[in-house]
């Protein structure tokens, strides 16, 4: 069975190494972007199974890459996860009408995110 | 020759402008630091975390290779195996908490911003920058007072509407999970 592959944006290089850890621990194939340009780019080349993204990052913040990734076909019903610190509902309702299909608050444990990720793809 | 008043005023700002803009650029030096002293800190204890984790695997192998061959007798299989769920325990808090940088350098990125903000407002009557008229009376100074107080609370509320307050944790600890 081919490992699931999951794109992971966020501008600090030392959180995308512990979610690579924690991710590729279970299974998952990961691949980084470093800001949300960066996301966009590569999810334009190919189409993953799951995007984790960060909200506030240089060049292309995670609200708006969200609402990038949803004007793309392919990415209609990929699902889409913020992992940020803010925590907000303002934010929050921000994300689900941009198209978020969830939200974790930054720091994650390893296991409840790996739960959730399972949730969402198996 | 100026009015009194007047030349007071003057220096008055400029001290102020001159000793805050100096301040400031230490807080800032220092601040520039304390995140090059983070993000080497963070660099060096993940390659050591994954380095001790590759480690610890390599060596759970083992022992479930010598245990394959019945080289090891069961209860010590079975402490080796609690000793290996505990370890994994403190992976999962390790990995928790080494994200402690991703959260700081937002905060000292924060701070920065605010710093240069300052030293901005500050900069705005500096020496040579803010002349007070030499005849000025106390109707022009109350004037100019009134101008700088203006200036100052407009380009402070611009700094906060830049300043958005992204980090609130006070510990690390797990975030909640949310699915839409």
């Amino acid at each position: 069975m081919i490992a699931k592959t999951i794109l992971t944006v966020d501008d600090s290089s030392s959180f995308r190494q512990m979610l690579a850890f924690s991710l590729k621990a279970v299974g998952y194939r990961v691949v980084e972007a470093i800001d949300g340009e960066d996301g966009l780019e590569k999810a334009k080349s190919h189409t993953f199974d799951l995007v984790l993204t960060d909200q506030n990052m240089p060049r292309m913040d995670g609200l708006t890459l969200i609402r990038s990734l949803r004007a793309l076909e392919n990415y209609r019903k990929v699902p889409i996860l913020m992992l940020t610190t803010e925590a907000g509902d303002d934010m929050k309702m921000k994300g689900r009408a941009a198209g978020a299909n969830g939200w974790l608050v930054k720091p994650f444990d390893p296991q409840r995110l790996n739960e959730v990720v399972k949730k969402v793809i198996g | 020759m100026k009015n009194g008043l007047a030349l007071q005023l003057e220096r008055l700002l400029s001290g102020v402008s001159d000793h805050g803009v100096r301040h400031l650029a230490e807080v800032e030096a220092d601040l520039a630091q304390t995140g090059a002293l983070l993000g080497d800190a963070i660099e060096k204890l993940g390659a050591s975390f994954l380095a001790i984790h590759a480690a610890a695997r390599a060596q759970q192998e083992m022992v479930a290779l010598l245990a394959a061959d019945n080289a090891i007798a069961p209860e010590i299989i079975a402490k080796l195996q609690a000793m290996s769920g505990e370890m994994n325990q403190h992976v999962g808090i390790a990995v928790t908490n080494l994200q402690f940088h991703d959260l700081t350098s937002q905060l000292i990125g924060r701070v920065l911003q605010r710093v240069a903000g300052l030293q901005q407002v500050l900069a705005a009557f500096g020496s040579g920058t803010l002349a007070v008229p030499p005849e000025s009376g106390d109707d022009q100074i109350a004037a100019l007072i009134n101008g700088i107080n203006r200036k100052v609370a407009v380009r402070s509320k611009r700094l906060d509407s830049v300043l958005w307050k992204t980090v609130r944790q006070n510990r690390m600890e797990s975030g909640e999970a949310e699915l839409f």
